[in-house]
């Protein structure tokens, strides 16, 4: 028979309160084990009560009340397991460089989509050199027909520090933008690659024909492999998220896409450190003359053979990697 | 009771009972935006003012400054933007000061609370959503899911939940000492429907309109006194009578 609900809230409210300052003291987590034990206890008497309460007195005040407690109760009971630092590192030995691997496909197709942007943008302007005052912005034109690149003027102005923080914050701004237009049904990722690449393919172009292509390569030569690495895996995890949208498979869409954008958004956050690595290489060494050209060529291709060696080898060497995989 | 219902995240627990918790709309999402936007800003001022009174000459100590820490600074700040809502959410419990503040929370779909990955892609995906200005493409997103969730809850199987005040007081509080007629024995038994109806009518009592006090209380007293015409005429006539009569009347519930 049920109480009348006056009687109820009286009958049960010294557990409610109770397991409310509990609840209180475990977020600021000073419970010894024999409170845990009637924090459990409390959750459950709790839950009958809510059942109760969602027969007898649906709608009112209390059946919303204790829907609440009940829910602060099952997310300090039902905690995900807490990520530390071995985690972290795991994540950088293992699971960044084998989700990448797993998901070759959407990389190679982000590639080709920003290797066409950069041939498309190069062969127009090649073929009609006033093509580039639609493509390339007016202050870079000012600067190549001044026969000067516009990192000379950077530095010039500015100490190398904050050229690298400035590349820093834009690098990063294009990486997180170009995934994260994925959502855009892969749309926008499309359209990230493609404008960056007839950007640079354009700007390339431009230089090649007024006579700078030397200078520019000395430019990009130390940091391009890494920075366009990272920028084409960002846009193959856009990509993936793009494909989950359009064709979810079996899964309902909604959880396709939290699944596989976990794995997509592994991917971004991965590429985080050496995004800020390669801005500190691009801030102070490729400007200027400080290195000579060769220097430059040749850590730009040690360090990107380097970050590929580790997306491609990393987290299978070794029988137990393979156990854990497995 | 016709309207539909709102939307509400509903979770089966191990215990076999289920939850269903209010979800936040638009409004409560936009109000705790405003509070951290505010909260960053007025951080920054105070930062900039307190800069200023300790280096007076802020161009000169920039250019002063060597160039890695001038480049870790700028990273930083940049990071403060971004890395202030992560931070947040997963240390405080899916809430910033903002959310805290209007009483909303992240949890994922299955009413646990945020991790540091579901909170990075999120947060990640602002970027998107304030395209193509003041937050466009999360507000519609919103406006059009179910559950009020943006791109960036979607993609990270999140959402946001109302936390209510409720006022467990109004069902336990003592009745007036001066009750005027207590309930004859004859009366039907209250429904939960019909003690709440009393109970929020007694809450709000003192903020009524005295005609419309007066005319409510009249009529739940018609309604649920169980008096006949004489006993209730006398009633009405005594000066706060019919609100601990009501009161009265929903203790003698126990």
């Amino acid at each position: 028979m049920a109480s009348s609900l006056p009687a109820f809230v009286a009958r049960r409210r010294p557990d409610w309160t109770a397991l409310e300052a509990l609840l209180t003291r475990q977020r600021a987590g000073t419970l010894h084990l024999e409170e845990l034990r009637t924090l459990d206890v409390l959750y459950r008497r709790a839950a009958a009560d809510l059942a109760h309460a969602q027969t007898f007195h649906p709608g009112t005040d209390v059946h919303r009340f204790l829907n609440q407690l009940c829910a602060r109760a099952y997310a300090a009971i039902y905690q995900p397991p807490r990520e530390r630092w071995a985690a972290l590192l795991a994540f950088f030995r293992q699971d960044f460089p084998r989700t990448l691997r797993a998901h070759g496909a959407f990389v190679a197709a982000s590639a080709g989509l920003f290797v066409l942007g950069i041939l498309l943008g190069a062969v127009v302007v090649l073929l009609e050199p006033r093509g580039a005052e639609l493509l390339v912005p007016e202050n870079l034109r000012d600067y190549i027909s001044r026969k000067q690149l516009w990192t000379d003027g950077l530095l010039s102005v500015s100490p190398p520090g904050a050229v690298a923080s400035g590349i820093a914050t834009n690098n990063l701004t294009v990486t997180i933008a170009t995934f994260a237009s994925g959502l855009l049904l892969g749309l926008g990722t499309v359209f990230m690659l493609l404008n960056n690449g007839v950007h640079l393919g354009s700007v390339a172009a431009l230089c090649v024909h007024e006579g700078l292509g030397a200078k520019l390569f000395d430019f990009i030569a130390a940091h391009g492999p890494v920075e366009l690495s990272i920028i084409v895996i960002a846009g193959g995890a856009g990509l993936r998220v793009g494909q989950t949208l359009i064709a979810p498979g079996e899964l309902p869409r909604g959880q396709a896409l939290v699944l596989h954008g976990r794995e997509s958004v592994k991917l971004v956050l991965g590429c985080a450190p050496f995004l800020a690595l390669i801005a500190v290489v691009e801030g102070f060494i490729s400007p200027g003359d400080f290195f000579p050209g060769w220097v430059k060529a040749s850590l730009g291709l040690a360090l990107g053979a380097l970050f590929w060696g580790y997306l491609l080898r990393a987290g299978n060497a070794g029988p137990r990697a393979g156990v854990a995989a497995g | 009771m016709s309207s539909p219902a709102s939307p509400s995240l509903d979770v089966a627990t191990p215990e076999r009972v289920s939850l269903s918790l209010p979800v936040a709309g638009i409004g409560y999402r936009c109000l705790a935006y405003l509070v951290d936007l505010a909260l960053l800003f007025s951080f920054w001022v105070l930062a900039y003012f307190v800069f200023t009174l300790l280096v007076s000459d802020v161009v000169g100590f920039f250019q002063g400054l060597s160039g890695l820490v001038r480049t870790l600074m700028v990273v930083g700040v940049f990071a403060t933007q971004w890395v202030y809502w992560t931070l947040c959410e997963v240390l405080m419990g899916g809430q910033t000061p903002g959310k805290r503040l209007v009483g909303i929370r992240v949890v994922r779909v299955d009413g646990s609370p945020v991790g540091v990955l579901e909170s990075a892609v999120r947060n990640l995906l602002r970027v998107v959503d304030s395209f193509p200005l003041i937050y466009a493409v999360g507000c519609l997103s919103i406006l059009l899911t179910r559950q009020h969730r943006r791109l960036g809850d979607l993609l990270a199987g999140t959402l946001l939940v109302r936390e209510e005040r409720i006022d467990l007081d109004k069902y336990t509080a003592a009745a007036a000492p001066s009750v005027v007629l207590p309930p004859a024995g004859v009366t039907a038994r209250l429904a939960s429907g019909d003690v709440e109806l009393i109970l929020s009518f007694l809450a709000r009592a003192p903020w009524l309109e005295p005609a419309a006090r007066t005319r409510l209380g009249a009529r739940l007293v018609e309604r649920y006194g169980g008096l006949d015409a004489q006993q209730r005429a006398t009633l009405l006539a005594a000066p706060g009578g019919v609100e601990s009569f009501l009161r009265a009347r929903v203790q003698a519930e126990r």
